[in-house]
Formats: C-alpha cells, structure tokens, sequence
C-alpha cells in the first residue's frame, strides 16, 4: 500500500517532467529545500591608519555555496599588508633614546620626549579558511572547518568543529563548539631570552653578532590555542531574538611578543638599560556573551555586552551597539544607514609594568606593552549600504577608534613625571564592501 | 465580465509587481529588482505566455483547441505537441487517481450548479450526463484525439498551473532574479528572494467569502502565511461552491467515477510541490479522497495546508 | 573584584524574567518574515565582524565571546 502510494509522487514527477521539459525535473525531488545555488560573493576592502602608527590594507573575499540538501561551503581568502610603527614597550624619555631593530641589524633613534616606536614592521598575512556546514538530522546542524595563515614569521594552522541544535520549532538552539590552533613563531631575529638586556652599540662590529645571539634562546617557539564555546539562543518574539555564549579559551606555549621590550630606569626615572619582555607559557580566557537584536518597524537595534576575565587578571567589558535605518529608495535603490558606537575597557594583567625600577628585585614576568596595560577605548563609525542592481550589496563604512590607555597607580619617578606614559592612539577605520 | 488585456506595472517595497487578468483571475508576477524596464519586459513574456495558454485550451472560447475538440461531434481532431503533452499529463493524472480525476467529467456541471442553494440533481440526470463521462473512451496519439459524440474536455484543472509553470521556465530564461509569480493562488518561485530570504505567501481563509466587502474582517481573515524559498504552490477547493440539501453540504468536487460529490472532502487543500502543476493535481487528488484527503497526501510525505 | 560579580548578576537577571515571565517564548514558522531579514542574523555582516575581531584581537588583550577567539595570526 504505501510503495503504491509512494509511486504517485514519483510518477507525477515523471509526468511533469515530461509535459514541462527536463529542465524543471532536477528540482522535482527536493520540495522545501533549495536547488544548488550558485556561488555567492562577499568581497570587502578595509584600511586601518593609527595617526603617526601602523597602518594596515586587509582585503577578504568570501566565497559561499549552498547545495542542494542546504549543504553550506564557505572558503575566505584574507590578504592582509601592515606597515608602520609600533610600540616597543619603552618609556619616552627627555633625552634621544637608541634601540637595535628586532633582526639585531641596525639601529633606530627616538626624539627627546617621543613615545618610542619601532618603525620596522612590514608584515604579509595569507590567511584561507573552510568551513562545511550541513543538517546531520533534523534539528540537529554540525559544521567543520579548517584554518592555514601564514606571514613572514608566522605560521597558524586551526580546525574547528560545532553542533547545534534546534528545538521549539527552531527558536530555540543551543551550539557547543571547538577550535584548535597550532601557531609556530619564527621572528626575524630570533626568540630572545626573558629580561635579557637590549644590545646597543655598533652592529657593524666584528663581535656583533656573537653578542647579539648571546641574547636569543632561538629561532622559533609555538602556541596552542583551544577555545571552547556554548552559546544558547533564543527567539523571543517576532521582532527580537537574543543570545548567550560562554567560552573558555585555553592558550599555552609562547606569548611572549619577542618584539616588546621594557626600560629599566633609576630612582630618577632615567632609562638605565632595556630588557626583554617576559610572559607566562599559559593564558586561561573565560567570557560571557550576550547579544540582542530588536526590529523596531523598520530599524533594527543589535546590542551586545562581552565580559571577559582570565588568569593574568584581565577583565574586561565590551558593548558593541548598531543601529540600522533604512532610507528606502535613495536614487532608485535600497539604501540604509547603520550609526555604529562600541565601548571597552580592560584592566591591566598582573605583570604588566609600564617599566621596571632597578632599585627593586626583577619579578618574575613582565610586560609594558600597552595592549595588556589598563585601557579604555570606544569606537564610532557609519556604515552606509545600498542594494545596486541585481540585489548586489555595496556598503561603505568608516569608523574612529580611539584607545586611551590609563594610569593603573604606578608611581612615576623624577623625569617620567614629564612624559606622556600613556599616549592615546587614535585610528581611522575604512571599509568598502560588496557582494555579488 | 471581460477584462482588457494590459499589464500594469507597480514598484513595490524592494521590487516591481505586475498585475494582469487572465483565466478569470488577478495575476501577478513580482520581481526583486528595481529595474523598471526589465520588470516590463518580464510582464509581457508571462502575460502573453499566460494569455497564449487561455486562448488555446479555454472551453469558453470558441476559437480554442479545447474548444474544435468539444464541438468535433465525434470527428477525429488533428492536434499539436503541447495539446498532446498536455492530454497526456492528463492520461497520467487518471491512471494514478484511479479513474477519480478526469477531464471528460466536466460536462457534470451541466446537472451540477453549486450556487449555495439546495437545489441537487437528480439521479436520472446524473446518470444521463455520467455516460458522456471516462476518459477511457478518448483515443488520442500524438497527431489527433478522437472524442465520442457528446463528450468534452476540460482542462480547466491542469490549465492554470500549466501556466504558472511555463511562466517559471521563461522567466528563468530572462533573468535569474527572484521573482514569484501568481495566478489566481496558483503559484511559484523561481528562487528565494535575495539573501536568500523566503518569499511570505499569504493564503487566503477559503471561508471568507470574497464578495462580501467587510472591512472591519480583517481580524477574521486570519491568512495562512506560507514561506516558499523555492517549487510552488497550489490550492485545490473553493468554499463558496457548494449545496446545502437537508443538512448536508455537498461540496463541488465530483466523483467522475459516480457523478455525485465527494463525501467529507476538505474546503481547500494548499500543496507544495516542485511544480505547480504537481501540487494542484496532489490537491486535486487529495480532496478526491474525501475523508482521508489528509492521510493520502501525509503518506506521500507531501507538505500540505488543509481546511475543512 | 566586586564590580565583576554586580556585571554577573545583572547580565543573569533579566535572563531570568525572560525566561519566567514569558510563557510564549519564540514565533510560528510563519511569523519569520522579520528574523527572516539579513539585517536581524546575529552576524548580520560576517566579513564586517572578520575585520573588527581581527582589528581587536591584535589592539587589545581580549578576544572572541562572539565565536572562537582563536589564534590564528601573529598580530598580538
């Protein structure tokens, strides 16, 4: 009886395809769920300037196809290009500072006063990433994927794994997920050794080198990172629907930034020698994740609030917030405007020092980059979108970020009491998107 | 009452519709794309794709194909590949429902007027009418179709979704931009709308009756809202043809088989199927059922919306 | 330490009224067309998020909530 029925389904496809033509029998089988679509195109191009700092190009193109059964097959490539200065951990100082660039070859000169920077850095990132999601029952999705980036000196390989299931007529999901990252560091002149001293003076002497690779351990050191994740997520009604996440992220072997280093100044806050920074070899992050999205009539209002805290003592609070308002047909096309205002704040890891006095004991790690120190910062950008013809998506979007790190209470002798220990970085964020 | 054949173009939210009167029923066709000229050129194709199919198989149009074979009074009629295809998708349809859907059966409803009233033929003159009923009778290959004198086909419940269909496939050959196109409630999508959004297809409550303009009903007109990202949908039913004799409701689905009503049908069954010629005669064939209208259509793992 | 744990309780207690207080939670199929929208996705621009996370990940010392944080370059 039910092979008999069954049959009519299937004879009626036949029939159709033969009354319509065969091209309309290769969708007959699959009633609510798409045919193959075709690939689909996300492309974006950003450009991030800090004022007198780094400035970096970042191009992504994704690449999506959803198959048949609702199979999903992701692939991004991302060409990311830094040049420009950065903070090498040191305190400005009234008098000219010289520091050996990180490869040990040659030596750069900061200005009396001057928060010093390293001009040095040039890096290119390739980074590709696939990820393949699909049903594996019916309310149950799984997706994998995989993660290579590699720079100059720096090698990142990640797999990656989630499920997520679904209940109460899907409004309701609850996700668990798993990544893995095995990163190798290769740094242009090598690891150096903890709190070892700077060596400044002539690199063109015959003894340079010896000396310099007295101060490196060697030439590469790796990190795992393992991040767990449970998100929860729940529709509340027609117009909003929220969700929660709890992560743990796990990060051992080498966090040191062989590039920072920190002054050792004297009872008058005059640098007296520059040593090498020193990390611990684990970093146990947890966060608490909550987003919510609400559809006023037209606009949307998507929130959310991140507070993260770890075994270095840091925590810190993110609010993300956009609003977006459609314009409705400017210049015959869909158009919208997304105001954006993010604000963090972090406290400062329990071995960051801005620098370390030479009359008390070397602790046993320590940091003075500024990205660990205590920090305020906020964000606030636009975004303006349009649908262009033929329902591609072009979207232009420029944001100002601006870091303000802050006095965590350490006492400033004699001439640090005149320069800036904490300087602000301002950055200007540009972004042109279209997908296709 | 005639309707004048123009397409009018609306823009809409974030695309264009297009409105036009065919086969006795408001037509619509929207596309996600804020390209005037191409929705107008999108219109026309399907308009007179639509229009081609109404004039070709309409009974109530003398000129029509359908027509030359009712009034061939037993004479063998030469026919084209489409009628052939057609016939033959009817063939298909009475094997696979047994017999219940049939399109000589239409003749019925010269002994059969659903009007609301209680006015049920009798059983002399169903039985007069029924012996120019079955399809069996009809010999048709792919050069002619021989009819017995009397008899008439009806492709009055192919027709429609034929049409939506072959407007599917020539507007996919315009453009690959989602549109939804809509005749009469038959309808379907050429893909989801972009981003891969559903297209929301409001189904409307067969008991409400249509001619009534009440306009605080809105309440009451409770629409069934269907997402179709992608295939069709079709609605087989019509609640406001029925009897009403003695308590019972007899409603306008006839048995071809026996002349007379199908017991306990449902008021309207809305299917989904790939194509929209699939899902009206699964509809068709559901309400054939009766009382296991539901049952049928859950054991062919089929997505259907019945009202009873 | 304190205002950590204020933060906590906050972010628990409206959960809490949603999930009490609220015997409907969540839509029918067909009351979708909103949460259909793109603009209403949790990632409502992924490549948008790709870049922040990258930009934050490499100024500042916290990462990932959202998804992974993940290593993954030698930004920090």
């Amino acid at each position: 009886m039910k092979t008999e029925k069954t049959n009519i389904k299937a004879a009626l496809t036949i029939a159709t395809a033969a009354l319509l033509g065969g091209n309309t029998v290769t969708h007959a089988e699959t009633v609510s769920s798409n045919e193959d679509s075709n690939w689909e195109f996300d492309s974006a191009f950003l450009f991030y300037s800090e004022a007198d700092r780094v400035s970096a190009s970042e191009v992504i193109l994704n690449a999506k196809k959803i198959f048949a059964d609702d199979e999903i097959l992701n692939l991004k490539l991302t060409i990311d290009a830094l040049t420009g200065a950065s903070a090498n951990g040191a305190v400005a100082q009234p008098r000219v500072q010289t520091f050996t660039r990180p490869s040990g070859n040659g030596q750069y000169d900061i200005a009396p006063g001057d928060t010093p920077l390293d001009d040095t850095f040039h890096d290119t990132r390739v980074q590709l990433n696939g990820q393949w999601t699909q049903a594996v029952a019916d309310n149950l999705t799984a997706s994998g994927g995989v993660h290579i980036s590699k720079e100059y000196d720096y090698l990142s390989l990640g797999v990656n794994g989630n499920v997520a299931i679904d209940f109460d007529r899907k409004n309701s999901t609850i996700s668990l997920g798993f990544s893995h990252f095995q990163d190798t560091f290769t740094p242009e002149g090598g690891i150096p050794k903890p709190f070892a001293s700077m060596l400044i003076g002539d690199s063109s002497a015959p003894t340079w080198d010896d000396e310099f690779a007295e101060t490196r351990l060697g030439s590469e050191d790796d990190k795992t990172t393992t991040d767990l994740l449970l998100g929860f997520t729940q529709v509340i009604n027609r117009r909003m629907i929220t969700q929660f996440n709890y992560s743990y992220s796990m990060v051992d072997g080498y966090l040191t930034d062989p590039f920072k280093i920190l002054s050792v100044v004297d009872d008058n806050g005059v640098a007296q020698d520059y040593v090498y920074e020193s990390r611990p070899d684990s970093r146990a992050k947890q966060s608490i994740y909550a987003q919510s999205l609400y559809h006023f009539d037209t606009n949307v209002f998507d929130v959310s609030y991140r507070y993260m805290w770890d075994d270095w003592q840091i925590t810190s609070h993110t609010i993300d917030s956009r609003f977006r308002i459609p314009l409705g047909d400017n210049f015959g096309r869909e158009s919208y405007i997304q105001p954006h205002f993010r604000f963090y704040q972090q406290s400062a890891a329990d071995f960051y020092q801005p620098f370390i006095l030479n009359s008390e004991p070397l602790p046993a790690f320590a940091s003075a980059d500024y990205r660990i120190g205590e920090m305020t910062a906020f964000t606030i950008g636009l975004k303006y979108g349009m649908l262009v013809n033929h329902g591609h998506d072009l979207s232009f979007r420029l944001e100002y970020y601006r870091q303000t790190p802050t006095d965590a209470g350490f006492d400033e002798p004699g001439v640090l009491k005149k320069v800036d220990l904490y300087p602000t970085i301002d950055a200007v964020i540009a972004q042109v998107s279209y997908s296709f | 009452m005639k309707h004048s054949r123009a397409v009018t173009l609306t823009k809409c939210q974030d695309g264009h519709s297009l409105n036009f009167h065919a086969m006795a029923s408001p037509c619509e066709v929207i596309i996600q794309s804020t390209d005037p000229q191409l929705a107008i050129k999108l219109g026309n194709i399907i308009a007179s794709e639509v229009w081609r199919i109404e004039d070709k198989y309409s009974r109530y149009d003398q000129n029509s194909i359908c027509s030359v074979i009712n009034n061939s009074a037993g004479q063998t009629v030469n026919i084209d590949e489409e009628t052939y295809l057609l016939l033959n998708f009817a063939e298909q349809c009475y094997q696979l429902s047994d017999g219940l859907f049939d399109i000589t059966s239409g003749i019925l409803r010269k002994v059969w007027r659903f009007d609301g009233s209680d006015k049920l033929p009798t059983s002399t003159q169903v039985a007069k009418y029924l012996s120019y009923v079955g399809w069996r009778k009809v010999k048709f290959d792919q050069q002619q179709i021989t009819l017995a004198d009397g008899m008439e086909i009806d492709f009055g419940g192919i027709g429609k979704e034929y049409a939506v269909d072959r407007a599917i496939i020539l507007a996919k050959q315009l453009t690959n931009l989602p549109i939804l196109i809509n005749l009469g409630g038959d309808l379907a999508v050429t893909r989801a709308r972009l981003n891969n959004a559903p297209w929301q297809v409001a189904i409307e409550h067969p008991d409400i009756d249509s001619t009534k303009s009440n306009i605080d009903n809105n309440s009451s007109t409770a629409d069934m809202i269907i997402s179709l990202t992608s295939g069709a949908l079709a609605t087989s039913g019509d609640a406001r043809r029925y009897l009403l004799n003695k308590g019972k409701r007899y409603g306008h689905v006839l048995n071809a088989k026996t002349g007379w009503p199908i017991e306990n049908a449902p008021r309207s069954i809305t299917v989904v199927a790939p194509a929209c010629i699939q899902a009206g005669i699964l509809a068709t064939m559901a309400l054939l059922q009766g009382d296991n209208a539901e049952q049928f259509l859950s054991e062919q793992e089929i997505k259907f919306w019945s009202r009873r | 330490m304190n205002t950590v744990h204020k933060i906590k309780l906050a972010l628990i207690v409206p959960l809490i009224t949603i999930a009490s207080g609220c015997t409907s939670l969540g839509v029918e199929p067909w009351e979708r067309d909103l949460l259909a929208k793109d603009a209403m996705s949790l990632t409502s621009s992924p490549i948008d998020s790709a870049l922040d996370d990258h930009i934050y990940f490499s100024k500042e010392a916290s990462s990932g909530g959202k998804g992974f944080g993940g290593g993954g370059c030698g930004c920090n």
